[in-house]
């Protein structure tokens, strides 16, 4: 109710209109699926939650945990060195940190546990050169442990992106404040920095944890079982979609629960700080600094992208003969397309419902934001599924022609899956920027229009294109949207490496996943100089 | 003008994407299939015929769920998957319809066929034993019922339970036994496990290589595609075990197995054509083609499996009906998850 009474006070009667309407339409498959939580079917759910699901917690918490921690040391220490020191290597390490998010976690966790494994480059190489000591390193690598670290060496990116950003724009000012009050670099760091980037780290954080709540394949494949093996248990073995459902929504809420509580404990502390304007003195690093730097930066590096790239590189070039290149060709060509489509629809999107924000204000916009992003909490074949129940509907009530299969339908459940994604980047943009922008413009006698045209689109064209790349990159890896919901005879890169991995084929997908790799490097190395320019320091 | 023109782009794109394939001769697969096999199946029936063959490839479930929600309005003419469980399912939930192929019987061997007439099989594969050369004597082994016994105690292999061979493996087990024999045999192999279930079939062969197990349970053809592998370490692997098809002996039922199996949709749009592809599935030339790439058993008796299958020697198969393997499907689940086989 105060959503809507808010709503109506608001200034900007046309835009609440538009934008409420574009929400609807955007949640409209997620309000399909609360549907059928009336549909109970009280025995399997039960039975799940009595037999399984305590079980299913405990790991996801677990598995969580681990990857928090690890993904956090992997991002935030190369971050702040990266920030604010100058060392031998920096400028490359500048650039490569974020290059993990081109490998899809899935073909991350393969690849690791075909290294790590018996037959694998690791253990040969020892057995043929160290026999005395290959026993030691003959174990069992499919562990919940192991799994953590690898999934937090393919996601730690979103928050090593967000934390380089919050530390250069922190900058000098604090840290020389600090330096002054007589506090170490560690004790800067640790007191002043951290905190001050807290909410900027958390949001990457959110993103990394949601995608571990997400992640099916892999945790399959090392036999752990989360808290989404136990929707899929219900849907798949025990064919009950309606409890998979109940499952995910639940789910769900337990996510908004956790970020709204961290929205809160952080409202306590409203940290207004001065963007950092002086051009930063990196600290210069002696011998031993540079060494420490170049062990901190390379790491997440070597173990994130160049094993796993030289890998597959060599899987790719062993099986070169086999590859049709025609075939990966049109795999590129639907990948690029559905993932441009995408990329498009999102930040047309976003971009419109943070423009409408900006010039409306009013509280209810902050509630519409968060319902917007709802899709990224959910597993992406629980959304396929609310696809299919939704146009099912307006096929037997409207059109005779079947939607479900085209790329319009599959397009839409990217894009409701990948919103938040591409909303974060320009909905902070837009908040960086202070309303006496908006005011002057006015006063000058621009119009909504004119606001929109000369204002808003060239002070946020970083952001978008930012917003563009992520969403990019995230539907080209994309597997359970895609699988279910594509229209015939259609294959992405994606598609392929899967079928091929399912399969215990892993040799053959590497070709397929290496295009994936490249693409998305290319994607981020641009991204890295977009993000280079908007924030010269 | 200029975004005019960049707007006419834009929505010509997006309006690109609502695709109205109105082709008459084509047939339209929803297949858990997606081997290298099956597009060549495809592209030769094209040839043979003109008729044009569109294929989705997803998880059974999901295909199910589609058609189920799909109704009258689903281009689906042929559901296509490599456990019979699914297709009993997907007959049960009603959304096959009988399929009368003429002289069915002579190219396909009668117990692998349904009984009732909704699906087809097309391959056939088994749950077999892989034992270390190294460390287990081939007179050790003898049946599925064995592996329960104390002296395979951290010895066994085998994957996850979500895994949908080993279900039907597990109601294979109750329908031949029980469901009260079958739980105490579950619960008995589980502490037999040299590890949790976990990875692939092909990883468990690896892990005997590498002395974590003694013996795994794995589906035939993963053990025919590692043999074929390109690696030279995966070969030593697959060089270091042996396959042993359990309850030969006689009086036994054989070795448990499972269909890969077409069941015609009930609102086929182009049935004709889909007899057609069916009727092409089981034809020699397609058998013989499912043989030699996927090293699956053929459906037709006259054709002989791959060379690498066929060191493994004949072996005699549980006739059961296998509908029973997706009827007691539930059943097999509760008892994983009641004896903790994760």
């Amino acid at each position: 109710m105060e959503i809507i009474k808010s709503l109506l006070k608001s200034q900007n009667r046309k835009g609440v209109i538009l934008i409420s309407f574009l929400t609807l339409v955007l949640l409209l498959p997620i309000i399909f699926l609360l549907g059928r939580i009336f549909e109970f079917n009280n025995e399997n759910f039960f039975y799940l939650w009595d037999n399984l699901l305590i079980d299913y917690s405990k790991n996801t918490f677990y598995l969580v945990i681990i990857t928090a921690i690890f993904s956090l040391l992997f991002a935030v220490f190369p971050a702040w060195l990266i920030s604010t020191s100058s060392f031998y290597g920096r400028k490359f390490y500048d650039i490569v940190l974020y290059l993990p998010l081109a490998i899809p976690s899935y073909i991350m966790a393969f690849t690791y546990s075909d290294i790590l494994s018996y037959t694998g480059p690791m253990q040969t190489f020892l057995r043929d050169n160290y026999p005395q000591i290959s026993n030691f390193f003959n174990k069992d690598y499919l562990q919940i442990e192991v799994l953590g670290i690898i999934m937090a060496l393919s996601l730690f990116p979103y928050i090593y992106t967000v934390s380089r950003v919050s530390f250069s724009l922190l900058g000098s000012n604090y840290i020389n404040v600090a330096k002054n009050l007589g506090l170490s670099s560690f004790q800067t760091f640790y007191k002043i920095i951290l905190p001050l980037s807290r909410p900027a780290i958390f949001s990457g954080l959110f993103l990394v944890l949601m995608e571990v709540l997400n992640e099916y394949g892999a945790v399959k494949y090392f036999g752990i079982n989360t808290f989404t093996t136990g929707i899929f248990r219900a849907w798949f073995s025990m064919n009950d979609v309606n409890t998979a459902t109940q499952l995910s929504i639940i789910l769900l809420i337990v996510v908004f629960a956790v970020f709204f509580i961290e929205r809160f404990l952080n409202s306590k502390y409203r940290y207004n700080y001065k963007i950092n304007n002086n051009i930063q003195n990196l600290v210069k690093s002696g011998f031993y600094k540079t060494i420490t730097s170049n062990i901190i930066c390379g790491i997440p590096f070597v173990f994130g992208f160049l094993f796993p790239l030289i890998f597959i590189l060599n899987n790719a070039i062993s099986t070169y003969q086999k590859i049709d290149l025609s075939n990966l060709f049109l795999l590129s060509k639907n990948t690029v397309l559905v993932a441009l489509l995408t990329a498009i629809s999102v930040i047309i999107f976003a971009f419109f419902v943070e423009f409408i924000r900006k010039i409306s204000k009013g509280k209810a916009y902050g509630y519409i934001n968060q319902l917007i992003s709802l899709g990224y909490a959910l597993p992406g074949a629980v959304i396929a599924m609310g696809l299919i129940l939704l146009f099912t509907k307006i096929n037997s009530l409207f059109i005779e022609i079947s939607l479900i299969g085209s790329l319009f339908v599959l397009i839409y459940a990217y894009v409701i899956r990948f919103m938040a994604v591409g909303k974060s980047p320009i909905s902070s943009s837009f908040d960086r920027h202070p309303e006496t922008y908006d005011q002057t413009a006015k006063n000058l006698g621009a119009g909504t229009f004119k606001l929109f045209q000369k204002l808003h689109l060239p002070i946020n064209k970083f952001a978008l294109m930012v917003a563009f790349i992520l969403t990019f990159i995230d539907v080209m890896k994309e597997l359970p949207i895609t699988l279910i919901l594509r229209p015939f005879n259609f294959d992405t890169l994606a598609t392929q490496t899967y079928e091929y991995a399912i399969e215990e084929m892993i040799p053959r997908s590497s070709v397929y996943s290496l295009l994936i790799i490249v693409i998305g490097s290319i994607l981020l190395i641009l991204l890295k100089k977009t993000i280079s320019k908007s924030w010269p320091n | 003008m200029k975004k005019i023109i960049f707007g006419t782009i834009l929505i010509s794109f997006f309006l690109s994407c609502v695709n109205q394939s109105k082709k008459s001769n084509e047939v339209n697969l929803y297949s858990q299939r997606h081997y290298n096999v099956d597009k060549i199946q495809y592209k030769n029936f094209e040839e043979l015929t003109g008729i044009k063959v569109n294929v989705i490839k997803a998880n059974a479930d999901e295909l199910i769920e589609r058609m189920k929600n799909e109704g009258k309005n689903s281009p689906a003419d042929l559901f296509i998957t490599v456990d019979v469980g699914k297709l009993f399912q997907a007959s049960e939930m009603g959304l096959l319809q009988k399929i009368t192929i003429p002289s069915l019987n002579e190219r396909v061997s009668e117990d692998l066929m349904d009984k009732n007439g909704f699906w087809v099989p097309i391959t056939y594969r088994s749950r077999i034993i892989v034992y270390s050369n190294k460390r287990v004597d081939v007179s050790e082994l003898s049946t599925y019922e064995d592996l329960a016994n104390e002296k395979w105690r951290g010895r066994i292999l085998v994957r996850s339970s979500s895994n949908a061979y080993n279900q039907a493996l597990m109601s294979s087990m109750v329908a031949n036994l029980g469901i009260e024999a079958t739980t105490k045999w579950s619960e008995s192999i589980v502490k037999n496990f040299a590890r949790d279930p976990k990875g692939s079939d092909r990883d468990q062969v690896k892990a005997i290589a590498a002395g974590q197990g003694d013996i795994a349970i794995v589906n035939s053809y993963y053990i025919g595609l590692l043999l074929s592998s390109e690696k030279e370490e995966e070969l030593n692997a697959g060089n270091a075990i042996s396959v042993f098809f359990p309850n030969q002996s006689k009086g036994q039922r054989g070795s448990h197995i499972n269909v890969s199996g077409v069941g015609l949709a009930k609102n086929s749009p182009n049935k004709e054509n889909a007899i057609k592809l069916i009727n092409y599935l089981i034809s020699e030339e397609a058998q013989k083609n499912y043989v030699s790439n996927s090293y699956e058993y053929s459906v037709n008796p006259s054709i002989k499996p791959d060379k690498i299958v066929q060191k493994w020697g004949e072996f005699k198969r549980d006739t059961l009906d296998l509908n029973l393997l997706g009827k007691y499907r539930q059943e097999a689940i509760r008892i994983f998850d009641k004896t903790d086989w994760k």
